[in-house]
């Protein structure tokens, strides 16, 4: 069981890779749905496991999963589809105008969408944003990609209006319009000289392909701006906790050290701790380890190290936060009702 | 002159960044010098390894080792300098916006730049590297096909030009098999291990590289050992067991050699990192 604030609305799970992070805010999303909220839970890999689990497709929908009958709520599901939500924001951005299909064959924005890890983050924050403002559910969990790109996914509004800061895709566009002298009575020396630098790095090409693309996304400006504004706003609510998963591992510890310190610093709402994936013998009773091999003694008293450690830190960290434990689930008979189980195994420390 | 480039890469999670540093650590007691870099914008070593500093520039790490952070933006900063030459221009090119946001997005530059300054020395190109190996906790096993990709990809889309001439040597170096050498680590579990037979054919099939392959952090328990543990202890051991049973059937029955590295269960970084090395020794 876990305590979130009654206005909560969104639940944000970070974490490094490994952690079993998509598979905790399944079972999260299934307890919380089986004591009685409306609950979405997107997730960021496309985790083929946690589709299965849950029963749903990966086409990106926000699909209703089947809960038993003793569930007092209910669960739907969505693998986020990053092409999808990119497309469906650069339709609304550019409200149906002309460029935008001009914009899908340009190959930088082919690139962009497909590649590039900050334009997932992007897509991310965007689906995100779209389930909580249309306002369908109590709760909206999101899995997101591991602790080197969480930072890069919280940042990405930041990225992206750097784009268009400084009067930077103004300047692109005035640079395609075949007008040398033109061109040049709007840029100073030193912008010249930049360009110049540019070509010499990447060949014209580039550069044409380069302010095709500026030019082409020119209608985005105003609604990304206010997407900005909006993503800057959801994930600094007060309706919106971050929950840090992490495991009994050296890395993972350190990992979860770093980010938890990065989380409180930049101001983002961290309450609670989980520690994921603890093998259930760990701090068996005396009487029981008495029986054990001795390297099982051993192993178990790495993991028992590891823990205090882990708790220690985050008492020192922050004195309000809940840190849970919860057990490792047994991969091989994942169904809803399993992790409905797994959910109430997990303990409040 | 940098000699061999060792790429690791592995499921999050796995412990490739300790298996790295392993690695760097026993190519280093050839008495030869070696160095450690990690691909990341924010340092994972500076808390694991407890050091003082990491930064681009290498600084020692033990005998015959030295570390350094390539961060992506530190790399394409080189390049540039490497490429434009002239300090002034390279300080207006580097600090300017319209650069800044650039990188930001125009796909696979980052990945290009790391790349580049991997394949420097056989390329003859950029600062001199006084490393007889370079050893790189690379990215994980997600994004790390779109790495090896980018200079492939970026030639394809410019084909000529100083960057098409680039983009096209990078390509071949880091298909050079006597030059690149990539390591995958897995783990004793189901999805880290259909990742790295998924990772291991494409490398294969698509840049004809032949990646060492490790299972990392088995452990040294047999189903013999389990008599008379509690049932809910012995389910839990079973299962460990079991999928370590599985994750060796998998991969010979997919022809993949692999070498096992037992878990140490020790919560000191460098008492592992020793291990580890001792492990690894005669391997590579």
């Amino acid at each position: 069981m876990i305590k979130l604030a009654p206005s909560t609305k969104t639940l944000i799970c970070i974490g490094s890779g490994g952690v079993g992070k998509t598979t905790l805010a399944a079972t999260l999303a299934v307890g919380l749905a089986f004591e009685g909220r409306k609950v979405l839970v997107l997730t960021i890999d496309p985790s083929m496991r946690l589709a299965q689990t849950l029963g749903i497709k990966l086409t990106g929908e926000q699909e209703k999963v089947n809960l038993p009958l003793e569930a007092k709520g209910q669960l739907y599901a969505s693998v986020i589809n990053h092409q999808k939500i990119f497309d469906w924001f650069l339709e609304q951005a550019s409200k149906g105008q002309a460029d935008a299909e001009g914009l899908k064959k340009n190959r930088l924005y082919q690139q962009l969408t497909g590649r590039l890890s900050g334009s997932q983050d992007f897509t991310s924050l965007v689906a995100l944003q779209k389930a909580v403002s249309s306002e369908v559910y109590d709760l909206v969990i999101l899995d997101t990609p591991p602790s080197q790109h969480t930072w890069n996914f919280l940042k990405a509004p930041e990225k992206i209006s750097a784009l268009f800061n400084d009067g930077i895709a103004k300047w692109f566009r005035q640079s395609t319009t075949n007008e040398p002298r033109l061109l040049s009575r709007f840029l100073n020396l030193g912008t010249t000289q930049v360009l110049k630098a540019l070509e010499t790095l990447t060949g014209s090409q580039f550069m044409q392909e380069l302010s095709m693309f500026f030019a082409a996304i020119k209608t985005w400006q105003g609604p990304l701006e206010s997407y900005i504004a909006d993503s800057h706003r959801l994930l600094t609510s007060n309706q919106t906790e971050f929950l840090l998963v992490t495991a009994l591992d050296t890395s993972r510890l350190i990992e979860a050290q770093k980010l938890s310190r990065e989380i409180l610093k930049q101001g983002y709402k961290l309450t609670s701790v989980m520690i994921n994936r603890v093998y259930p013998w760990v701090q068996m009773n005396q009487v029981e380890q008495n029986s054990w091999p001795t390297q099982l003694k051993h192993i178990n008293n790495y993991y028992q190290d590891l823990e205090t450690e882990l708790t220690s830190h985050f008492e020192i960290l922050k004195k309000s936060l809940n840190i849970y434990k919860c057990p490792e689930l047994r991969q091989n008979s994942d169904d809803v009702k399993n992790l409905a189980k797994n959910y109430s195994k997990i303990i409040h420390l | 002159m940098v000699k061999k480039a060792h790429l690791v890469t592995g499921k999050g999670g796995v412990g490739k960044s300790l298996f790295s540093a392993a690695l760097a650590y026993t190519l280093s007691l050839e008495n030869k010098p070696i160095l450690l870099a990690e691909m990341n914008d924010d340092s994972f070593y500076r808390d694991f390894l407890n050091l003082s500093k990491i930064n681009y520039k290498p600084s020692r790490y033990k005998n015959n080792l030295d570390i350094a952070q390539w961060a992506p933006n530190d790399c394409l900063k080189e390049y540039a300098l490497h490429l434009l030459k002239i300090e002034s221009l390279y300080k207006l090119f580097v600090e300017n916006p319209v650069t800044k946001s650039l990188i930001e997005i125009a796909p696979g530059l980052k990945d290009l730049a790391l790349l580049g300054k991997l394949t420097s020395s056989p390329r003859r190109h950029g600062p001199l590297m006084n490393y007889e190996q370079i050893v790189v906790d690379a990215y994980s096993t997600g994004h790390f096909l779109a790495l090896l990709r980018a200079p492939g990809a970026l030639h394809e889309a410019v084909p000529f030009g100083p960057m098409g001439e680039q983009t096209k040597s990078i390509d071949y170096f880091i298909r050079d098999q006597n030059f690149t050498q990539i390591h995958l680590v897995s783990l004793p579990e189901e999805l880290p291990v259909t990742e790295t037979v998924e990772l291991y054919t494409q490398l294969k099939n698509e840049f004809g590289l032949k990646p060492l392959v490790y299972l990392n952090k088995t452990w040294p328990l047999e189903m013999t050992d389990l008599q008379g543990l509690h049932s809910e202890t012995k389910e839990s051991l079973a299962h460990i067991i079991t999928n370590q049973e599985i994750a060796r059937t998998t991969f010979k029955k997919e022809n993949i050699e692999i070498k096992e590295l037992p878990y140490i269960f020790n919560t000191d970084v460098e008492t592992v990192i020793a291990e580890v090395s001792q492990l690894l020794k005669g391997h590579v």
